[in-house]
């Protein structure tokens, strides 16, 4: 217990974020950035809108029935 | 655990949110739906430290994301050249009958190393704010944005989406001339 404390407390700040200064970066202009934006949802639109596979519906189903006819 | 209808609905409602990041995460549909599989059983086990009246997709995300890279992390150790060989991996995608679209964008996407692909999923895709990104993350929210500034440059220049001209000619120039000066 405590040694797990310990580890997360050792993780707080993790190493990159000292080299990731925000304000020593270049940054994109507005258009780009909004070009990058559209084409990311878009893409990401996609892969949401898909069927969602059956082994989901039938996993949670199934975990539904076992622990009610556990309970029984 | 019984998860009740309501909750039951609700991360069923989750999925196609997940699936999405996991793909565009992990590049790969089968191990993506693992991810995902894993992260409802494990959500499943531990709806106990779920705290009502919170934000379950958020929950959910960082489930998986700490099931992402506890998998990468082992894999990293198993194989070199991750990065390498998932570029490559995507190229044989598309599969499982779905045919997936925005092959440009998404081989762009997968060579941002995966902490900057992550941010930008989370906050530009899937729309958290940048302090629910640094919570599912576990790090500070300058991180984030920056991680995500880092991300859309980084894609802007591998598209050719803008004139990063900065970056081009002139500063490998300059760069050449202080490297032989």
């Amino acid at each position: 217990m405590t040694g797990e404390k310990g580890n997360k407390l050792a993780r707080v700040i993790p190493e990159e974020s000292l080299n990731e200064k925000l304000a020593s970066e270049p940054q994109l202009d507005k258009t780009s950035q909004n070009r990058i934006g559209d084409q990311l949802r878009a893409m990401y639109d996609e892969l949401m809108q898909q069927p969602v596979p059956d082994r989901f519906k039938d996993l949670l189903e199934k975990l539904e029935k076992s622990s009610g006819e556990k309970a029984k | 655990m019984t998860p009740e209808p309501a909750l039951r609905e609700a991360l069923l409602a989750a999925v196609p949110s997940l699936r999405a990041f996991a793909i565009s995460l992990s590049g790969q549909v089968d191990r993506a739906d693992d991810l995902v599989q894993d992260t409802l059983l494990r959500a499943l086990s531990n709806l106990h430290r779920f705290e009502r009246g919170t934000n379950l997709n958020a929950w959910l995300f960082t489930i998986l994301r700490n099931l992402f890279h506890s998998e990468y992390r082992k894999r990293r150790r198993e194989v070199e050249d991750p990065e390498g060989s998932y570029a490559s991996r995507l190229k044989v995608q598309p599969e499982q009958g779905a045919r997936l679209d925005f092959e440009d964008f998404r081989s762009a996407l997968a060579k941002l190393p995966p902490d900057q692909r992550e941010a930008l999923l989370l906050v530009g895709a899937q729309g958290f704010s940048y302090e629910e990104a640094a919570n599912i993350c576990g790090c500070a929210v300058g991180t984030i944005k920056s991680r995500v500034n880092r991300a859309r440059f980084r894609l802007a220049s591998l598209l050719n989406v803008d004139d990063v001209d900065d970056l081009g000619p002139d500063s490998m120039t300059r760069a050449a001339l202080q490297g032989t000066g």
